[in-house]
């Protein structure tokens, strides 16, 4: 499965990442192509390319704050969490996710 | 460029006894004050505490990461404080916290990107279950910097 997304938490120093790297982590664990741009105080870092996006079977959303360039999903199926969730849960979220798109398909 | 650049070996302590929050945020505050990263530690801490209010700092895993972005920072810098007992904090799993990992971050970081770089694959390695475990069986300085080392 293909999974893209993006982290950004309210301030954008320590959140964001922490949830990129745990979403990472997770997904690849779970045998999943995963990347997760990262949109903090430094900006947009990993940022998500057009064919990325489009190849990707889902969009995990991991934020605190809007979204910069949210329509760029649009029409994708999404999961909205915050960071908080991403951070706890990681192997819950990928999960999910791995159901939402079998039940979809 | 090292993620350890961003620490500095007078900002980390371990060993500590911390007897709460306020406790071991106001000690590193004073570490972050003497190597001039901050200006002033109440200023700097009454923006921590706003940050605090937004949501849980302590990300479980005995971690707590406590930040705020405030004029009272001179350069963007970490102080860290390994803990001999669990301090309670509002964390996301419920336990209480050992290490604490206290960031400052100023409002304008114009000319400050290198090292914002820097404080975000920090950051991304506190995501990671290893390093934390390493983190927080440090008992000396030198052990702190390794768990974040490569």
């Amino acid at each position: 499965m293909k999974i893209v997304g993006v982290a950004a938490c309210t301030v954008g120093i320590a959140h964001t990442y922490i949830a990129q790297e745990k979403l990472e982590s997770a997904g690849k664990k779970a045998g999943h192509e995963i990347s997760i741009e990262t949109q903090g105080t430094i900006g947009i870092e990993n940022e998500l390319s057009s064919e990325q996006i489009e190849e990707a079977d889902i969009i995990i959303l991991a934020t605190d704050v809007k979204v910069s360039g949210k329509e760029r999903f649009e029409g994708k199926r999404t999961i909205q969490v915050s960071t908080e969730v991403a951070m706890k849960s990681p192997n819950k979220l990928i999960k999910k996710a791995e159901e939402v798109v079998t039940q979809q398909s | 460029m090292e993620i350890t650049e961003i620490l500095n070996d007078h900002t980390i302590v371990t060993n500590m006894n911390f007897k709460d929050k306020h406790d071991a945020l106001c000690g590193l505050s004073q570490l972050l004050l003497e190597n001039e990263y901050i200006t002033n530690v109440e200023s700097f801490l009454a923006d921590v505490y706003a940050r605090e209010k937004v949501g849980q700092t302590g990300i479980g895993n005995y971690i707590a990461i406590p930040h705020g972005k405030s004029d009272f920072v001179n350069e963007i810098g970490v102080a860290i404080g390994i803990n001999n007992s669990e301090i309670s904090w509002e964390t996301m799993d419920g336990k209480g916290v050992r290490g604490i990992i206290l960031f400052a971050v100023g409002n304008d970081n114009e000319g400050a990107k290198n090292h914002l770089k820097l404080l975000s694959l920090f950051a991304r390695k506190l995501g990671n279950d290893e390093v934390i475990d390493k983190l927080l069986k440090s008992v000396k300085t030198e052990d702190v910097k390794d768990a974040f080392a490569n």
